[in-house]
């Protein structure tokens, strides 16, 4: 259970990688292309002069995400190699709380409504990262599943550390 | 006939993070702080003021709740010319162009979903503090829904980030945004902190005079 948890979330962080580098959608209209990446919806507030948005979205869609997937790495690892779990224990704690506030899959089903939304307005053109996203979707939720917290616990209660 | 001896609960601590139970040795002071065994989270002895920090968000959330339904989210500017949308304008369009499942996809999303939690947490609130013990299985119920669907209103805010991203080509057709996504995502933000922040244990703690007669019913 914990190898596939390890290995969805090695597949994971590959895919964010990915998500990250590519444009999510493209929009044609009159021979102009504008494309859009992850990280230019985050930033798309800033330059309209919502700057507090734009970093409530920088957290949710990237910080929060990308801290998700590091530690759980982070807690796979020091488990399956029985190291010292003081770190893993904090790790996988806050990652427990700031959970809600990644909000990835929110943002899928607003890239969704965006594609119909603008379906007959202009040429679409869905880039790679928007599968790459779908598949980072999918990865995250499985790990979530195939992870019981109560056995994550108590594998890190062996060595804890005393605050 | 044996029956079944449940343990005193007031002797026990319920982590809110990784729901370990754990053993008071003494009655907790007002000002102790007691960590979780297991995470290290700090916990919750049950004198804290959850009930009131709830309250303030609350409040707060369903004041920004108004500019967020009457100031426009984004405007449109087709050819030069365009006029700003509120949610619920923007939901009409939709309605208008013949993709009324979106229409609804949003108005529930953005309008329905953030009115229903500033209700349900308002009464979660009032009834903790009557200590009611009117339906309380339901009551948490009610709570954990609270809790799971807050994060999809963030949809529209979401949307329109796409949106302003995406649609610029100058005077052909350009969309920005206005104050009212800035309000909309407080009334999400703060209804999410306050969902955090209420004590949902705190529903099963109800009067001392119907804890009373429960003992001498059993």
């Amino acid at each position: 259970m914990l190898e596939v948890a390890l290995a969805l979330t090695v597949t994971g962080l590959i895919l964010f990688f990915l998500t990250n580098s590519f444009p999510l959608l493209g929009l044609k209209a009159q021979g102009i292309v504008q494309e859009i990446t992850l990280w230019k919806a985050t930033v798309a507030f800033w330059g309209q002069g919502f700057q507090v948005l734009s970093v409530l979205l920088l957290l949710n869609l990237i910080v929060f995400p990308l801290f998700e997937l590091l530690a759980l790495l982070w807690v796979m690892l020091s488990i399956h190699f029985r190291k010292s779990n003081c770190f893993a224990t904090y790790l996988y704690r806050w990652m427990r709380q700031l959970k809600p506030w990644g909000m990835l899959e929110v943002f899928m089903l607003g890239v969704l409504v965006a594609v119909v939304k603008l379906g007959d307005l202009a040429i679409l053109i869905v880039g790679p990262a928007f599968w790459s996203f779908a598949a980072l979707i999918v990865c995250m939720a499985a790990a979530t599943a195939v992870l019981d917290p109560f056995v994550v616990w108590n594998s890190l209660k062996q060595g804890r550390c005393d605050e | 006939m044996s029956k079944a001896v449940l343990l005193p609960e007031k002797d026990f601590l319920q982590c809110r993070v990784c729901n370990c139970l754990s053993k008071v040795a003494q009655e907790p002071g007002r000002y102790d702080v007691l960590y979780c065994p297991r995470c290290g989270a700090k916990m919750n002895t049950g004198k804290n003021n959850s009930i009131e920090v709830t309250w303030a968000l609350l409040i707060a959330a369903a004041i920004m709740y108004i500019p967020a339904n009457l100031m426009p989210v984004m405007s449109v500017y087709m050819l030069g010319s365009g006029q700003p949308d509120t949610i619920i304008s923007g939901a009409f369009h939709l309605v208008e162009a013949g993709q009324w499942p979106l229409a609804l996809l949003i108005f529930v999303a953005s309008i329905v979903v953030p009115l229903l939690k500033l209700f349900a947490l308002g009464f979660l609130l009032v009834t903790m503090q009557m200590k009611s013990s009117w339906r309380q299985r339901d009551r948490v119920l009610l709570y954990r829904m609270t809790e799971y669907i807050g994060r999809w209103s963030m949809v529209d805010v979401f949307v329109i980030a796409i949106l302003a991203g995406l649609v610029q080509f100058g005077n052909l057709v350009r969309v920005e945004t206005n104050a009212g996504t800035l309000s909309f995502a407080a009334v999400v933000v703060l209804t999410m902190i306050a969902a955090h922040t209420l004590d949902e244990h705190l529903i099963w703690e109800v009067t001392a005079k119907e804890d009373r007669a429960n003992d001498e019913h059993n």
